[in-house]
């Protein structure tokens, strides 16, 4: 929907969304506030009444903006865990590999770089684009048929060998939970809750009574505070994209130690 | 009412708006400039999809990786010339599985759903065979669902370009291959050691191969060539795919006692032949192995006493000692690598790529009318193995022939290279007469079908 958003630096991107929410506040303030005195003013408590409400409606937004805000960091939190899980079970499995016995040693850490070239080049790019990357089924499917084809012949090699499944294993569990993770972001619908929520609010600031410098002020703050904490959700959900995003770093450094093997 | 609360004049209105319009225009405008720098459309690339069908999982997926990973460098190599900068070559991989089936239906998929102009592809002629009839007869079975059958001019009909040597004996206007054949292969490696020169005069020859199309066929225009020089082979011997048990074989061979033993082997086979030749006492300096399917990414798997000596009559090794092929071994080890090398038919995989990038090139299109168009006039192109041409009457390539001896370091030294550039027969008169093929004047004209025992 509005994923164009990720292509724009974070900081130009808070700039923007606090600029239009400060700017929406202050054109309001000028424009919207006049016709709204006319049918408000004639109450001379109709600051406090608007405070109340204000303040009421605040605690609710406040709450759903907090709670979406813990959210999308927990999720992109989560996502983070899950990509060092997978990197770190990748890694451990082609330190077990590295000891199986020639050709199949080579065959697996062959295959390992490939697959582990695939993610860094091919899967995290699709993925930065909502794209689940199916290419690295078929990788791990190649891998897996040569890793089950070694025989061992020592009792060591036998501990080796069930490490090393257990750990491909492992590997393919945080692999698929990756994959699920990729299209995962809030519903439209809450942000579109979040967005009429800030609407509203800002249009019980144009109600105030007050001085339009002191309106543009304090309608100004309050409207940078929420572009601000909406940047920030915005910026959390959907980690694999935007420039606050998981990066594909610990698979580079994997492919780096992989190509030295 | 209190004054404060009283509504500001118009005046005082129009004045704080025009202010506050300033104001912003001036505090936003280097936001607002980046903004539309950054919202922009970003220059649209064209995509081109080039289909890669090989097989990733199976018996042949790790050969056929190496073949996929030649074709995968050559993209990027593309993307990152910066020569199409308004065009992002994306490679739709598929996998074969080493079933012919898969492969038929994954052609389908690369055609039907994909709509790739090109597929890079194949490794077996059993699977060639099979993807380029699904391409020309599309059966109902392997169609995509929800996919109607186009016919006619609405067809769409990609090129196959084919990376393996091969038997010969195909033709199809919409295949090109950029494998040797028998006679830019076998032929001449047979010619050496028949020589009175280095190759010892060889006159007592036993064949060797896999039972499957290529070494049956292989040995049949073999065959035929000896007895036009009055050559004898003195036996012939065929063993499943993948066996492993070549006691009495090799006994048979020791029996036979040939001094050239032509090895058309594939695969994991390769390995065990070797092992009883060595155990058997049979060495490169009195019976030489003369192998048409070991290259460098077989030898990783045979331990080098069992092979040191033997030969392997090749097109390109990795040892070739040019500017061209050291840049490709580089970037390949750059890329996948230290430990990994390159072989002949790797470096096949890379050229067919970049000739179907030169042909883009001329073309202006991907459209396969128009690269075949291109290609039937005879492109040539300086690849890693040194320049090649694409015959526009076969749609094989002109290629040179090299023969390597098998060194301890698994690499190969090149004894013999031609001297010019050989042009491809798949169908060489004396094996196949009646059959020819000229894509510039009608095509294939059919001969008798020879039986080669299969």
């Amino acid at each position: 929907m509005f994923y164009w958003i990720y292509d724009i630096p974070s900081t130009t991107l808070a700039l923007i969304i606090t600029g239009a929410f400060v700017g929406f506040s202050w054109v309001g303030a000028v424009l919207i506030r006049p016709i709204l005195r006319a049918f408000l003013r004639k109450r001379a408590d109709i600051n406090d009444l608007i405070g109340y409400v204000l303040s009421s409606f605040g605690v609710f937004y406040g709450l759903l903006l907090g709670l979406l805000a813990v959210a999308a960091y927990q999720n992109f939190s989560n996502v983070e865990t899950i990509v060092s899980k997978e990197a770190s079970a990748l890694s451990a499995l082609a330190r077990d590999v590295s000891a199986y016995p020639e050709p199949d040693r080579t065959n697996l850490i062959w295959l390992l770089r490939d697959y582990t070239r695939y993610v860094v080049q091919y899967a995290w790019p699709s993925q930065q684009k909502g794209i689940i990357p199916q290419e690295g089924n078929t990788r791990m499917i190649a891998f897996h048929e040569q890793i089950i084809r070694f025989e061992p012949s020592s009792p060591g090699q036998e501990i080796l060998h069930a490490e090393a499944l257990r750990q491909f294993n492992n590997y393919l569990e945080a692999r698929r939970m990756r994959l699920f993770s990729v299209t995962t972001s809030i519903p439209g619908v809450m942000w579109a809750v979040v967005l009429v929520g800030a609407l509203m609010n800002i249009a019980l600031i144009w109600m105030f009574d007050m001085k339009l410098v002191n309106h543009l002020l304090l309608g100004g703050i309050l409207s940078a505070f929420m572009g601000l904490m909406i940047f920030l959700i915005a910026s959390l959900d959907n980690p694999f994209r935007g420039e606050l995003s998981i990066s594909a770093a610990p698979f580079q450094d994997i492919l780096t130690h992989l190509m030295e093997e | 009412m209190d004054p404060r609360y009283a509504s500001p004049s118009a005046k005082t209105a129009l004045g704080l708006t025009l202010l506050l319009a300033w104001t912003c225009n001036l505090g936003c405008e280097p936001i607002s400039k980046s903004i539309s720098f950054l919202t922009k459309p970003k220059e649209t690339k064209e995509t081109i999809k080039l289909g890669i069908l090989h097989s990733q999982t199976g018996s042949m997926g790790m050969n056929e990786m190496s073949l996929r990973h030649s074709e995968t460098i050559a993209i990027e190599e593309i993307n990152e010339s910066g020569e199409f900068p308004r065009i992002d070559f994306v490679s739709v991989v598929k996998d074969g599985r080493s079933k012919s089936d898969h492969f038929r239906r994954r052609v389908r998929e690369l055609i039907d759903i994909e709509k790739v102009d090109v597929i890079f592809g194949c490794w077996t002629s059993l699977h060639r065979k099979a993807v380029i009839d699904e391409m020309d007869n599309p059966t109902e079975l392997f169609r995509p669902q929800g996919f109607e059958e186009k016919t006619g001019a609405n067809r769409h009909e990609p090129l196959l370009f084919y990376p393996l040597q091969y038997e010969g004996f195909e033709a199809n206007r919409n295949v090109f291959y950029f494998g040797s054949t028998p006679n830019q292969q076998i032929l001449p490696a047979l010619d050496w050691f028949l020589s009175d020169q280095e190759g010892g005069k060889r006159q007592k020859i036993y064949l060797i191969g896999s039972d499957y199309l290529f070494p049956r066929m292989a040995n049949y225009i073999v065959k035929k060539y000896l007895e036009l020089r009055s050559i004898q082979v003195v036996d012939e011997i065929y063993l499943p795919l993948g066996h492993k048990d070549f006691g009495d074989a090799v006994l048979k061979i020791q029996q036979a006692s040939p001094d050239l033993i032509l090895s058309t082997i594939n695969g994991d086979s390769n390995r065990p032949f070797y092992e009883q030749l060595y155990k058997m006492g049979i060495r490169a300096e009195t019976v030489p192995v003369l192998a048409t399917s070991v290259a460098e990414d077989e030898l990783r798997r045979i331990p080098p006493e069992f092979v040191h000596g033997h030969y392997a009559a090749w097109s390109y090794f990795q040892s070739l000692d040019t500017q061209e092929s050291k840049a490709f071994v580089r970037r390949f080890k750059r890329t996948f690598g230290l430990d990994r090398v390159v072989d002949d038919p790797m470096e096949a995989a890379y050229t067919q790529v970049m000739v179907w990038k030169e042909a883009y090139k001329r073309a202006k299109s991907s459209d396969p009318l128009k690269i075949r168009e291109v290609l039937e006039k005879g492109l040539e192109f300086d690849a890693p193995g040194g320049k090649v041409k694409v015959d526009p009457k076969t749609h094989h390539l002109y290629k040179k022939f090299r023969l390597g001896q098998i060194q301890l370091d698994r690499q190969f030294k090149i004894i013999y290279e031609s001297k010019d550039l050989i042009a491809p027969d798949p169908f060489p008169a004396f094996a196949f007469p009646g059959w020819e093929c000229d894509w510039t004047r009608g095509g294939l004209t059919k001969g008798p079908v020879p039986n080669i025992g299969l």
